[in-house]
């Protein structure tokens, strides 16, 4: 692909294509604004228009996230068609691949967005994994990539050997929400001594081992942590070895095991008897209410958003997500809309203008907004500093719904530890799945 | 209590994959067909349950509509595709396979990515008390449900003409042919039947497992699991298989849940090596 680029006697096209979109900028202001003739003016447009900005967004959209992949890409374009695809007067092209949720072909098409599309932002990925391989595309191609789907993998935006000076992510991590159910739990409910479960997986481990590490610091305890596989047609058996002597089960079952959890736990008579915290809510899944019906009323989770959140951006969105799908956003839909949002502020606050790529990245890293999520900002690793909302499943106008009953603003992915203490525990989260109900072991120091 | 409980579930559970491995094994035994289309006889059957289900309310009719549909499309893909490679085992198998993945794209094309439940009939929805926990009597339902169609289908086997010719077809086509047995109306007849009871298990399942992408490849593998335990082309050996990997897995997962991946393939593996052709399998 190198050769592409290359000009015949070993010329680059590179500085001259750099400086083109700036000269012509500066001549379009000067015409515009001695608006002496609208032709001009015109043709002006038409100029810029010719050298688009292209974005390449990577989601699942087929394969078993598909349904999470159409979700963020219907927000990624209402956010695009509310300015007109437009940013500092350049045109945004918005191209769309298919990853199949697989790190191997998200690669690949990563690959063709940028060398044949000419891409110069990356968007979207679902999955950690996916996450993780295009990361690696984009740090070794110095490709800018704000990442806005459901993939918590914590290290890549941690100093560490997976960080990455050309990533931000604007979606979410998996410690955070976790923290935030650990705060409330012990805070608020005044809960001690409880049961996790998890499925049993690397997302899954880092969830529950960072709830038990900041339940474990307030001073509670996992007294008992199941792991049942990724999949469990049956928790029966989870359910009917639950140590009865817990405050509260908490639990994180994305997919179709947390559709299943929510009612084997009604069925097996524990609904009422226990009660459930679900982080990131894979049981209390807006598309999950309506079929578990009563069995979920009263289902406590954590996450950073619920449609139930009464702010005009919020009202705004989901009323147009509505109109779209047919359906109440979950937590894609918001992600998407706020990647792109991010996108086009720092398109704005470089002026259109992305040959310099760390002057981009500092960009994104500094846009601060108001979005259906809340208030969003980044940190200087370019991890998102947002609001976490404890919900609670409630019966609104004869319709369940997750009704807000607690939020924890500007949260940041360190919370309720800081940079320094991760660099001291002597243990990452890969050696901790065994040792959930040890805290001394949790909270060891090198 | 939680014996009891365990021992229920790993029955319920254990009748749902009865119901896969009956057809799988049955069709294996009598065509030689590795029927990788079988997870896919499952997912479609449930979904298309699903839609009479929400559209009439009836559960009863979810499950003769899903099973008369697959049965239907079972026999077109017997008939029309797998006829061509009759005892050509690679071509068949790569056919299979391919149609999985052809219904799994379709099936999320009209029913969606998001994964549902059925609803589960009315009179089952409560649950029994039973010490400190209940039991869900939509369960014992699948147990009286699963118990009545071995039954039956046992005595199709043992008692009927056509229970006669599909025995003589398994232990030896090229001799049932010459007895002056129809055996390719019978290779339709049996592929239709199993893809039947597939879409019947998925009905069935629908309101405990959910339906969602990719549980056409999940319940594949435990249909293989079941079938190879208990062996190839015997009904027999399908009901031991699914009663004896429902109960392991129950246990398993209840006093040594950090096994929970092997509780169903460690018994496989073990099995294989003390009797390779399974429990009741023969040759």
């Amino acid at each position: 692909m190198t050769i592409r680029k290359t000009m015949p006697y070993g010329a680059t096209a590179a500085p001259d294509a750099d400086e083109r979109p700036a000269r012509r900028r500066v001549l379009c202001a000067i015409t515009t604004a001695s608006a002496v003739l609208l032709t001009l003016g015109a043709s002006c447009v038409a100029a810029q228009a010719a050298d688009a900005i292209k974005i390449g967004v990577l989601l699942p959209l087929s394969g078993n996230f598909a349904a999470n992949g159409q979700q963020a890409l219907t927000g990624i374009k209402m956010y695009f068609d509310e300015v007109g695809h437009m940013a500092a007067g350049h045109k945004l092209d918005v191209i769309v691949e298919d990853t199949q949720g697989k790190p191997d072909v998200a690669v690949t098409k990563a690959r063709k967005e940028v060398e044949r599309d000419g891409a110069q932002v990356l968007t979207g990925i679902i999955s950690s994994g996916v996450a993780l391989a295009v990361n690696d595309f984009s740090r070794q191609n110095k490709i800018p990539l704000v990442l806005s789907g459901d993939a918590g993998v914590d290290e890549i935006t941690m100093p560490g050997p997976l960080a990455n000076p050309y990533l931000v992510r604007t979606s979410q991590n998996g410690r955070t929400v976790a923290a935030a159910a650990a705060e409330w739990a012990y805070n608020k409910k005044g809960w001690r001594k409880v049961v996790t479960l998890g499925s049993d997986y690397a997302g899954g481990v880092d969830t529950n081992v960072s709830f038990a590490q900041a339940f474990c610091k307030l001073g509670g305890r996992v007294i008992q942590a199941e792991w049942p596989p990724v999949n469990t047609a049956d928790f029966g058996p989870y359910l009917t070895s639950i140590d009865r002597s817990a405050d509260a089960l908490v639990t994180f079952t994305p997919g179709a095991d947390g559709l299943r959890l929510g009612q084997q736990y009604a069925q097996f008579g524990l609904k009422g008897k226990l009660p459930v915290l679900d982080i990131y809510a894979g049981i209390a899944y807006e598309p999950n209410l309506k079929q578990l019906g009563d069995a979920v009323l009263g289902v406590y989770s954590s996450l950073f958003y619920t449609p139930m959140l009464k702010t005009p951006e919020n009202e705004r969105f989901v009323a147009e997500f509505k109109k779209r799908t047919g359906m109440l956003p979950a937590n894609e839909g918001p992600n998407g809309y706020v990647g792109a949002h991010a996108i086009v502020d720092a398109i704005n606050a470089v002026h259109g203008d992305l040959s310099d790529k760390l002057k981009f990245m500092a960009a994104l890293k500094a846009v601060k907004f108001n979005s259906p999520k809340g208030e969003i900002s980044l940190d200087k690793y370019g991890q998102v500093i947002q609001t976490m909302y404890i919900r609670e499943v409630q019966k609104v106008d004869g319709e369940l719904a997750n009704v807000p009953i607690a939020s924890y603003p500007n949260v940041d992915q360190f919370w309720p530890f800081t940079p320094a203490d991760f660099e001291q525990f002597k243990y990452s989260w890969k050696d901790e799945k065994g040792s959930l109900t040890d805290c001394a072991k949790l909270l060891a120091k090198k | 209590m939680i014996w009891v409980i365990d021992t229920l579930n790993g029955i319920a559970f254990g009748m749902l994959l009865f119901l896969l491995a009956a057809g799988l094994s049955l069709i294996y035994g009598l065509m030689k067909i590795l029927n990788l289309t079988h997870g896919s006889f499952y997912l479609v059957g449930g979904y298309i349950g699903l839609t009479v289900m929400q559209r009439t309310g009836s559960f009863v009719l979810a499950l003769i509509v899903a099973a008369l549909a697959i049965g239907l499309i079972g026999a077109v893909i017997e008939r029309f595709f797998l006829r061509r490679f009759h005892l050509d085992e690679l071509p068949q198998t790569l056919l299979t396979f391919g149609f999985l993945f052809i219904f799994a794209d379709l099936s999320l094309w009209i029913w969606g990515g998001d994964p549902i439940m059925i609803t589960q009939p009315q009179i089952f929805a409560a649950s029994v008390p039973m010490g400190d926990y209940a039991y869900p009597l939509y369960r014992l339902f699948l147990i009286v449900v699963g118990l009545v169609i071995a039954g039956a289908l046992w005595w199709f086997q043992e008692h009927t003409r056509l229970g006669t010719m599909l025995r003589a077809g398994v232990d030896d086509a090229e001799i049932a042919r010459a007895l002056g047995i129809n055996v390719s109306l019978l290779f339709t007849l049996v592929f239709a039947a199993g893809a039947a009871l597939a879409a019947i298990g998925g009905v069935l399942a629908g309101p405990v497992l959910s339906l969602y992408p990719g549980a056409d490849f999940d319940t594949l593998i435990l249909a293989f699991v079941v079938v190879i335990v208990g062996g190839l082309g015997s009904l027999r050996g399908a009901l031991a298989g699914a009663l004896l990997v429902g109960l392991l897995d129950n246990f398993g997962k209840s006093f040594f849940p950090q096994f929970a991946l092997f509780t169903v393939f460690v018994p496989m593996a073990i099995i294989l090596v003390v009797r390779p052709t399974g429990l009741f399998g023969r040759r």
